[in-house]
């Protein structure tokens, strides 16, 4: 079985549960890594609206989310 | 729901928000409580965990914690869920640590001056909420610190799963706390 394949049919696992913990895994490990990014734009400098904007949100979601901290 | 624990349950509760504190997260979280569980020299809890040999074995313990909180707080099911899908969590963590230093995935911040009152997390709040259906479910009139183990074991996730790895279960804790086998609640 080629590698691409094998990716494939394990992402189509048919049990449920393998792919919904997969997916909440990776969202935690998204907004973990959204987080160290947009500390990271802010320390360099960036405003909130140029933050925004590569994230592809309003720039009032990203103030909302990390503009206490 | 506070006014029904015990001396120790609510040890380990402030317990958990000073470990929080130090370690600079933004929230109390399920691990927390673990950890204060940890500490704790008295209390239901800790009898079982040394009947169960984990009280010896502590460090290890602590560091499979501060492994887990280095992956953005994902248990090893969670880690092998995602490479299932064929994604490296160990690979994304050491290239953002590297960039942004050890520990920038653990959502913890060292910053200075913040001193302002941790709230508790979902994880945490889910605990104590199972630790409560626990001790109803027993009939206990009380919620101890036997009762947030009890709920650390039952909740999946990355205490559950450590605890697991030493051999303490929901079963276990039951077994060596009440004698005999009996049914799971929570």
């Amino acid at each position: 079985m080629t590698e691409a394949t094998d990716l494939a049919e394990r992402a189509g696992d048919r049990d449920p549960r393998v792919g919904l913990r997969a997916v909440a895994a990776l969202r935690r490990l998204l907004e973990q890594l959204e987080s160290v990014q947009v500390r990271s734009a802010r320390n360099q400098g960036w405003s909130w609206q140029e933050i925004a904007a590569e994230l592809g949100v309003s720039r009032q979601a990203v103030h909302k989310k990390y503009g206490r901290h | 729901m506070f006014e029904r624990f015990t001396k120790d349950a609510r040890a380990v509760v402030q317990g958990a928000v000073e470990h929080a504190e130090r370690a600079g997260a933004g929230s109390v979280d399920a691990e927390h409580l673990f950890l204060a569980l940890l500490d704790r020299e008295a209390g239901r809890a800790s009898f079982a965990l040394a009947a169960l040999g984990l009280a010896e074995r502590g460090d290890a313990v602590r560091q499979a914690l501060g492994e887990a909180r280095r992956r953005a707080g994902l248990s090893q099911a969670d880690a092998e869920a995602l490479a299932g899908l064929g994604i490296d969590v160990s690979e994304i963590v050491a290239r953002v640590e590297e960039a942004h230093g050890v520990g920038a995935m653990s959502g913890d911040r060292k910053v200075k001056g913040w001193s302002g009152r941790r709230s508790f997390g979902r994880g945490a709040k889910e605990i104590l909420e199972r630790a409560l259906r626990i001790a109803v479910a027993r009939r206990d009139r009380h919620i101890g610190d036997e009762h947030i183990l009890l709920a650390l074991t039952v909740r999946p996730g990355v205490s559950g799963e450590v605890l697991a790895d030493h051999g303490v279960t929901y079963e276990s804790v039951v077994r060596v706390l009440y004698g005999g086998g009996e049914a799971k609640a929570g």
